[in-house]
């Protein structure tokens, strides 16, 4: 049921996360939402709670749909502490096993305690039976967070896993900020297809700002200002669209399984302020 | 800083107001007094100014010119009647700019029944706004008498509650009293809790 480090990817996501953190800021945990002291009284509240949230707001993210255990289909790896709560890294693996006739339309990244809790729905290419996505978002108090799969034949299957961070919807901008503003809409890209390892990673600089963070100057808060949509094309065909919020880290960051090949890979990100941010890159192969 | 407050001057101005509240704040500072506060040893110093970040931290033992409530207290003040209970608990507001769709959920509060919830006045520093709805908030809850009997609070160990008792005695209010543990400790001790919802 609930998948922390999985031993098969523990090295890689880590490795991954390294990665991920080496050019970005460790922003402290902020302030406005930690939960309470981790006092012993306060502990079996947040238990009970845990599943009252999710109770709470899957009719408004999944009207009238019955939502299945999604055993091996989907995994989801989550640090069980997060060392910054502003940039939690996930990753999520989709794979149906042989023989199964369905597909893979999208995946839904929720964060039951977040006050907007749909962290981003991502749509797969058409014929997907097996997809792996790494992203980091910010986890505003302790919380499950949910990756909930939608196959071909309109069914949900879900995995969830337990999140210890606080604070990161409003943790304060800091100098990196600056800079994401500065360069707002430039893209990296790097394919690890050299490495044997059919992926590759998108980063988009953008505060992200999730409207949740006092702004020093004004004391008042920043407003929100993201990415919203995100769309990852290879050639003619997707590979996937992002549908995104507020829970998003700064800078998004996605690393996401594909084929390489001699088709670019063409990037159209747009924010929350209209503005689009294209760029298209080698696609790592022959 | 107003360290010329003491807080028995405080009370003693009040003296008019014959209040039930009133002696059980007097109740309550003997009280504090004997207590020693159960993390004493943590508790830093009170810094001249206000505290304006990391707010989630071990808090001071004392402000100056207000009482410190324990528990105890506090509940013998609430049973009493009479005093304005105020929460800081913060709670951002849904941001400008989500689309209309975004499923967006405020996370429930629950607060000690009376109390008046004045989300975000216990930053460190405030906005013209929030400067203005803490000022109109306080004015509402102690019906315009600067010698209303008023405890404020939040959680356990935040900050938020000590800026806003001081910014409550900044502002003129002569019987501030802090109660630091809050909704934690009123829980904790099996005081009712009942869901919140912010002064508009």
């Amino acid at each position: 049921m609930m998948r922390r480090s999985s031993s098969r990817t523990a090295g890689r996501v880590g490795l991954l996360a390294l990665a991920l953190c080496a050019s970005l800021p460790l922003t402290g945990p902020a302030l406005a939402q930690e939960p309470a002291a981790q006092g012993a009284g306060t502990e079996p509240n947040r238990e009970a709670n845990r599943e009252a949230t999710w109770a709470a707001i899957r009719p408004d993210l999944f009207p009238g749909k019955a939502i299945a255990e999604a055993g091996a289909i989907v995994r989801l790896d989550a640090p069980g502490r997060a060392e910054d709560a502003a940039l939690v890294p996930l990753t999520i693996e989709l794979a149906l096993p042989a023989g199964d006739p369905r597909t893979l339309k999208a995946v839904t990244l929720v964060v039951d305690e977040n006050p907007a809790p749909m962290a981003g729905r991502f749509t797969l290419g058409a014929g997907t039976r097996a997809f792996s996505l790494s992203l980091r978002v910010r986890v505003n108090s302790y919380s499950f967070v949910r990756a909930v799969a939608e196959t071909s034949d309109g069914g949900l299957l879900m995995t969830k896993a337990y999140v210890k961070a606080a604070g990161g919807c409003s943790a304060p901008a800091t100098k990196d900020t600056a800079d994401s503003i500065a360069h707002v809409g430039e893209m990296r890209f790097r394919s690890f297809a050299a490495t044997g390892r059919p992926e590759a990673q998108v980063q988009i600089r953008h505060p992200n700002f999730s409207g949740l963070q006092i702004d020093q100057e004004t004391r008042g808060y920043t407003p929100a200002w993201f990415v919203r949509e995100v769309e990852v094309t290879q050639g003619e065909k997707l590979i996937f669209a992002m549908e995104g919020g507020i829970s998003i880290s700064e800078d998004p960051t996605f690393r996401f399984s594909y084929t390489p090949s001699s088709d670019q890979v063409s990037v159209r990100a747009e924010d929350t302020e209209g503005k689009v941010f294209t760029r298209s890159f080698p696609g790592g192969g022959s | 800083m107003t360290p010329g407050r003491a807080p028995a001057g405080g009370l003693r101005r009040a003296g008019g107001l014959v209040h039930a509240a009133v002696a059980a704040l007097c109740l309550a500072a003997c009280l504090s007094a004997s207590v020693a506060p159960a993390a004493a040893e943590d508790a830093p110093p009170e810094p001249v100014g206000y505290r304006l970040d990391a707010y989630r931290a071990p808090t001071p033992a004392t402000l100056a010119g207000a009482q410190v409530l324990d528990t105890a207290a506090a509940a013998e003040v609430w049973r009493a009647g009479g005093a304005a209970f105020i929460d800081v608990l913060p709670r951002p507001p849904r941001p400008a700019g989500l689309s209309e769709g975004t499923v967006w959920r405020d996370p429930p509060h629950a607060s000690i029944p009376g109390a008046v919830w004045l989300p975000n006045v216990g930053f460190g520093a405030l906005n013209a706004d929030t400067e203005a709805y803490f000022r109109a908030g306080l004015k509402e809850a102690s019906r315009g008498d600067v010698n209303a009997p008023l405890v404020i609070f939040c959680q356990r160990q935040c900050w938020m509650s000590w800026n806003a008792a001081k910014r409550a005695l900044e502002g003129g209010y002569r019987n501030v009293a802090w109660f630091p543990e809050g909704t934690d400790g009123w829980s904790q001790a099996g005081l009712p809790l009942v869901p919140a919802t912010p002064r508009p």
